[in-house]
């Protein structure tokens, strides 16, 4: 099920943009120079990275390491390096979550389909999946990973940001020109842009904005007269002048049931999903899997969703 | 809670160091757009033009600049300059009159049956303002500035401060601040007595300056203002939002227009002397000021109302309402048009009249600027903002302004009924903005 | 004060002392995102105001309420 693998190039005001289509999302790399060679080469080398990531970890395809792994059903396969740091990436992010954050969890998609509708699963199917749910049923080492027949281990939550750090790494290997690389919204800077200028990147406007500064002064402006400007009402400008952005959530994917919304973030030691989430929430952090899970983790959190990012003093933006 | 909570982003940055290979860099640094610490710039071109009368021009330069722990830092230029002819206070009358310039160096004359318009005044302006804004604590916040204007013949320096304390989650305000203003007046011409008689003959005759000496008192005089402000505000839910205010307001010392006369008219209304106006040397005012501000689906709903009354028998009402309606993207560009409406009307002051009857005794204070007479007011008007150049805001406004002295319940004797005592003025407000 | 003014005051003090009062007004910092856009700000535009304030300070007897009426210039 290979999408359509071509890299377009395109110029723009002040560089080139290339864009692909990569893990069911519009990519897009800029690089801020007039070279088209460079922005060629630059495009290549990212798109391929991608590629190569979705081929390896996507559950989707048959000859992925990841489908490997899940269909090898209680017997020991082998890994390599980079399979071997990303599962224990997900390790701690297990451990940091109290558990809820668990990559063996996408099998309860097979009682879970968020369709709009009101269908939901029985208590019974839901313990009957349950029990193929546990990250403390996999074991693994930096050579091989065993876990119990039934299960499956899912990069869904971590690849595509993952793929994002990468291609950064790649594309301050190639060059010192800014870049930014752009999948499907999860994206990251290799620095400031010439000048030191930031990077204008749009987000759809949130209810909520964190930044200490955003919501102080978005309180200042509705009770004293210091007529502060704030941001246009549509979008959502952020300067970005390093780091990466990340979103999680979505909006489309829920279940209404008696006037109840179940959003599609399951709670992977009940195997409910976690009442009262927003529906999306974008964080800023150095790297992009960092920003990735920690949307994912506050998202987890339901109700508590801003209060666990605002502790965390973590910069973030939300949508209820 | 698990205890290590606060733990969770630096327990992060290592692992994510241990995935990528410590490549990666050592903070995220974003701001949202219009916040990194640099200069916000709003400048304005405004245009005023009275039919026959008074045209203006004004220009306004705003620099702001945002620094650690909001403190804010904001200056203001403004310069203006008029030209154009302002009634005078006289009456018109069915024969040619012949006015002195407040100068007194000159006549001009004016037409039977036109309302006197004096014509002398050109005049630039230029006005400095500087503010300082800080959070003084959790949830108080503290401001104080300075206003320095300087015309030809006019001189005013001024402080405000004010202080504001947050409540409930910051969805209530409380406000306190006050004003105070030191102006000079040295009006070309110095100071006339009060109802000494306007001296019309020639400018140029060797007797003249002594003459005109007699009807001055001096060469300048001084006006203190002092306000206080009141407010409260108050969030009522996601889409509204509530201020009251309440003023008060003691103005001392020169309140006379020294420009300005009245006409002494004999039972048939025609003028028999000119003279100057006088108005009390103290004003109070008072006012109380409420403003709602609801969010529709898309569109935005200003409405205000005030009401002003004072010692000398002025009340006044004002509505205001403005209605911001965003336009889809034209040309991927963010816009909007905002209609405006408002009302005001005033009733008259205790010492206006618009002529003095000869076979009265002098009041003690008159005067016939129809600015504190009575009268009902409008303006309406289009803005259109767009979006241009990386977020930057450019902006455009037409008004029309349009006043309607009324009749006060005078008797007009003789020949007044003849002629418009009061006429009304219409004014076009055209002005250009943009920030950056 | 007259007695107009007496009752006029007395419907603004009401008024806000049942809006303070009412402890279901408010919002919590994460639904003020209509709030926080220009067009919902007391002043949505301080150039406007001022100009606008200048101009109907010379032309009329009023002034100030929302913010303070001033001396500032000699064209009243």
């Amino acid at each position: 099920m290979k999408n359509n693998r071509a890299v377009t190039l395109t110029q723009c005001q002040d560089g080139h943009s290339l864009n692909f289509q990569a893990m069911a999302s519009a990519c897009e790399v800029i690089i801020q120079s007039s070279d088209q060679q460079l922005a060629k080469e630059l495009g290549n080398i990212i798109a391929n990275e991608v590629w190569r990531i979705e081929d390896k970890y996507s559950r989707y395809d048959q000859n992925s390491v990841c489908s490997d792994i899940n269909n090898s059903a209680g017997q020991t396969v082998s890994i390599d390096e980079e399979t071997y740091l990303l599962l224990n990436f997900a390790e701690q992010c297990y451990q940091l979550s109290d558990g809820l954050f668990d990559i063996t969890s996408g099998v309860l998609r097979k009682v879970w389909r968020f369709d709009g509708s009101n269908k939901l699963p029985t208590s019974t199917q839901v313990a009957k999946y349950l029990s193929y749910v546990g990250w403390r049923k996999v074991q693994f080492d930096q050579q091989q990973i065993t876990f119990v027949k039934g299960m499956e281990i899912d990069f869904g939550g971590i690849g595509k940001e993952y793929a994002v750090d990468r291609a950064i790494i790649l594309a301050k290997q190639l060059t010192d020109l800014p870049v930014l690389v752009n999948l499907g919204g999860d994206l990251a800077v290799t620095g400031a842009r010439l000048n030191n200028a930031p990077w204008q990147v749009a987000i759809e406007h949130p209810d909520v904005d964190s930044t200490e500064a955003n919501i102080e002064r978005n309180i200042k402006k509705s009770s004293t007269e210091s007529g502060i400007k704030s941001n246009s009402p549509a979008d959502m400008i952020i300067s970005l002048k390093s780091g990466a952005l990340a979103t999680s959530g979505d909006a489309r994917r829920y279940l209404l049931n008696k006037g109840k919304r179940y959003s599609h973030v399951l709670n992977a030691k009940t195997g409910w999903p976690i009442e009262n989430a927003p529906r999306s929430i974008t964080v800023v952090a150095p790297a992009c899997i960092q920003a990735g899970i920690l949307a994912t983790m506050a998202l987890l959190q339901g109700d508590n969703a801003e209060q666990f990012l605002s502790e965390q003093e973590i910069k973030f933006w939300s949508r209820r | 809670m698990k205890t290590e909570k606060t733990n969770i982003k630096a327990a992060l940055t290592i692992a994510t160091a241990a995935l990528l290979g410590g490549n990666t860099v050592a903070h995220a640094e974003t701001t949202a757009a219009k916040e990194d610490n640099s200069w916000e710039f709003d400048s304005a071109f405004l245009f005023y033009s009275e039919t026959d009368r008074v045209s203006a021009s004004e220009v306004i330069l705003n620099a702001k600049k945002s620094f650690e722990d909001d403190e804010i830092l904001n200056l203001k230029l403004t310069v203006d300059a008029l030209t154009g002819a302002s009634a005078n206070g006289a009456v018109a009358q069915p024969t040619v009159q012949t006015f002195t310039r407040p100068s007194g160096n000159g006549q001009y004359d004016i037409a039977p049956g036109d309302t006197p318009l004096d014509d002398t005044f050109h005049d630039t302006r230029v006005q400095l303002n500087a503010q300082w804004t800080q959070a003084v604590a959790d949830n108080l916040t503290a401001s104080g500035g300075v206003h320095i204007s300087k015309e030809y013949d006019y001189l005013s320096l001024g402080v405000n401060g004010n202080i504001a304390m947050d409540f409930d989650r910051k969805n209530s305000t409380v406000s306190l601040g006050f004003s105070h203003f030191q102006d000079t007046f040295t009006p070309e011409g110095g100071i006339p007595k009060p109802f000494a008689s306007m001296l019309i003959g020639d400018s140029s005759a060797p007797t003249w300056d002594d003459e005109f000496a007699k009807t001055r008192l001096g060469s300048d005089d001084d006006k203190t203002t002092t306000d206080l402000l009141l407010g409260f505000t108050q969030v009522i839910n996601r889409r509204m939002i509530m201020q009251f205010n309440y003023s008060y307001s003691m103005v001392d010392g020169y309140l006379t227009d020294p420009f300005k006369i009245l006409t002494i008219v004999d039972d048939n209304g025609i003028a028999q002397d000119y003279v100057y106006e006088s108005r009390p040397d103290s004003r109070v005012k008072q006012s109380i000021y409420a403003q709602s501000l609801y969010h529709f689906d898309t569109n935005v709903l200003d409405v205000s109302y005030r009401y002003m009354w004072d010692d000398g028998e002025i009340t006044s009402h004002t509505i205001d309402s403005r209605f911001t309606i965003p336009l889809s993207d034209s040309f991927s560009r963010e816009s909007y048009i905002q209609p405006h409406f408002r009302f005001y009307q005033q009733s008259a002051a205790d010492f206006y009249q618009p002529f003095i009857l000869a076979s009265e005794p002098l009041p003690v204070f008159a005067s016939a600027d129809y600015r504190i007479g009575e009268m009902t007011a409008f303006t309406i008007g289009l803005k259109y903002g767009l979006l241009v150049n990386n977020g930057h805001e450019l902006s455009f406004r037409l008004e029309y302004y349009r006043q309607t002295p009324t009749d006060a319940g005078f008797d007009e004797p003789g020949v007044l009924k003849e002629v418009d005592l009061y006429p009304s003025v219409d004014a076009m407000i055209a002005q250009v903005s943009y920030s950056f | 004060m007259n007695t107009g003014h007496k009752i006029k005051l007395a419907l603004i003090v009401p008024l806000i002392a049942t809006a303070s009062g009412c402890t279901s007004l408010g919002v919590e910092p994460w639904e003020r995102d209509l709030l926080a856009k220009d067009a919902m700000s007391l002043t949505s535009s301080p150039i406007d105001s001022a100009l606008d304030d200048h101009i109907y300070f010379s032309k009329e007897a009023s002034s100030g309420g929302k913010g303070f009426g001033g001396g500032g210039c000699g064209c009243n």
